[in-house]
């Protein structure tokens, strides 16, 4: 039988009063790209929070590779994790700005593989290369860095841990348009080489367009619809 | 006569590794009630030329060339008199509204303090301020006036911020990248919120953005920049749907409903700048000559581009 990578069931969440998620339900298949599109206090960044588990949902399901994300122990838990990976909206704030470039893209390495110093490095170089970075960016600190090169740094994080899954908040969106063409289409290359697939959460609805598979609308917390999008592949081949 | 004219203006910033020209020889003018717009990618120069005028540039910063306005050329002018202009005549309009409100202050007093600090008593001030929110369409005005920023939403904080610098009728706006992060249906308000305040009291506005869809909804004229030069400028419709020079083709290339093709590689380092075209190492029509000298900005009409290919 054919099961898709995530399985999202009734997701609700609340903070306060205020009712978030209202049993968002959806699904993502291997390799694929989900867009979601909603304004802002639409509940689509929670939805992503949930997902990497950043937030913890009220109640739902989220069934990851055949497991339910909710109910696992913790150590099964730390296992689980580098498969999921997330990309932020703001890239000033996204990566510590006491680290060079090269300790903040070693540093999931450090932490979840168990690889010589010598290969992290090997591997740091292998990465910048796929990323679109130069060695000498990797002495820089991120405000010595601009939002495309440090998305591109935050990138290479992600993919050093060849998870399965990203989810993707407004990676973009507060980039010039000619560097946001760079670094969607490098996300679309990352996917194409490993077949990981991401949740693409934006408000800006040509972006989705661009990048999706399918895209959903989501609507004070809840999944209004989901459409198959046929624009995208036209161009991230050519 | 022009409400502002820039003639020359070169920025140059003394680092250790020497200096980096941020702004060279940028010359454009405002006319009264009408709204100018640059454009360009991050470090084109856009930011600088707006703090430059208001002169609100780091020490280090070197400043050449004239900036006109009403008689006064505002690089030359004393601090006193700057201090005359700024708000009151120049307001300006920063780019991150949750960064630039004061989150222990209430909003209505962020706005009256403007009034506080020009010499009215504090309950006409607090008036005045209920005034303008409500102005600004600003939802139950003496509800919010009680809140604190983060009890708004990002395209009311942008509202607020407008406010406090519009809250003394300036005669020319400067707004530097008043969409960046706003979701689609706050930049639509916003856009027909910039929009209703054309023309108002002959109120004129320097518009920067990245956004080339709100230049395109609001400018009356647009000039593009790369590497701290206007490459182009024109008409805003005009120049938008049918651009001449490269580099303006390849911007709009890039956005998402046009294919997202980008331009390859990055602008030139600011403290090196190549001997020709800045832009030809990215161009795909370069041709030899365009390596070898330096293009001027020649006009055509109402219309100016710097590249030597037809």
């Amino acid at each position: 039988m054919h099961s898709p990578l995530i399985e999202v069931d009734a997701l609700s969440k609340q903070f306060g009063r205020l009712q978030v998620l209202d049993g968002a339900s959806f699904s993502i298949d291997r390799g694929e790209t989900l867009g979601m599109f909603g304004t802002s206090g639409s509940g689509k960044t929670t939805v992503g929070k949930c997902l990497v588990l950043l937030e913890r949902p009220d109640s739902g399901r989220i069934v990851f590779e055949g497991r339910d994300l909710l109910k696992l122990k913790k150590k099964e838990l730390s296992r689980t994790r580098p498969r999921l990976q997330m990309i932020f909206q703001n890239p000033v704030t996204s990566l510590n700005p006491k680290m060079r470039a090269i300790d903040s893209i070693s540093e999931p390495m450090v932490i979840h593989r168990k690889i010589s110093k010598e290969q992290i490095l090997q591997e740091v170089d292998r990465l910048i290369a796929r990323v679109g970075l130069r060695p000498e960016h990797l002495a820089r600190y991120p405000q010595q860095l601009s939002g495309g090169e440090i998305q591109r740094a935050v990138l290479a994080r992600i993919i050093s841990l060849q998870p399965s899954f990203v989810v993707a908040d407004e990676p973009t969106s507060m980039l010039d348009a000619s560097v946001q063409a760079q670094i969607l289409r490098l996300m679309m290359k990352i996917q194409e080489d490993t077949g990981l697939a991401y949740l693409f959460i934006s408000h800006d609805i040509d972006v989705l367009r661009a990048v999706s598979d399918r895209i959903a609308y989501i609507e004070n917390g809840s999944i209004k619809k989901i459409e198959t999008n046929r624009e995208k592949r036209s161009w991230a081949r050519s | 006569m022009f409400l502002l004219e820039v003639k020359h203006l070169d920025v140059g910033f003394k680092t250790k590794l020497g200096t980096v020209e941020a702004v060279n020889d940028v010359s454009f003018h405002i006319d009264k009630g009408e709204i100018f717009g640059f454009i360009g990618e991050s470090g084109s120069g856009k930011s600088v030329i707006g703090m430059s005028l208001l002169r609100l540039l780091p020490r280090n910063a070197l400043v050449k060339g004239s900036a006109i306005f009403e008689g006064t050329d505002l690089l030359a002018a004393g601090e006193e008199e700057m201090q005359r202009l700024r708000g009151k005549e120049i307001a300006f309009i920063p780019q991150n509204p949750s960064d630039s409100l004061n989150p222990l202050m209430k909003n209505g007093q962020q706005i009256s303090e403007v009034f506080e600090a020009k010499g009215h008593g504090r309950k006409e001030a607090k008036d005045l301020a209920l005034k303008v929110m409500k102005r600004l369409l600003i939802r139950d005005p003496r509800l919010s006036a009680d809140r604190y920023p983060h009890q708004l939403s990002g395209g009311m904080k942008q509202r607020l911020l407008t406010g406090i610098s519009l809250s003394l009728q300036p005669r020319l706006v400067i707004a530097d990248e008043p969409t960046k992060g706003l979701d689609s249906i706050t930049r639509r308000s916003s856009i027909e919120f910039y929009q209703g305040l054309e023309g108002k009291k002959d109120r004129s506005m320097l518009l920067i953005t990245h956004d080339l869809d709100l230049a395109y909804e609001i400018c009356d004229r647009l000039a593009v920049l790369y590497a701290g030069e206007i490459v182009e400028m024109g008409p805003a419709k005009k120049l938008l749907d049918d651009p001449l020079h490269p580099y303006t083709q390849g911007l709009i290339n890039s956005l998402p409903k046009n294919g997202l093709v980008p331009l390859e590689g990055s602008s030139p380092s600011l403290l090196d700048l190549p001997r020709g075209c800045f832009f030809s190492e990215r161009c795909r029509s370069c041709i030899s000559d365009c390596i070898k000298s330096h293009p001027k900005l020649a006009q055509n009409g109402g219309w100016m581009k710097r590249c030597i290919l037809p």
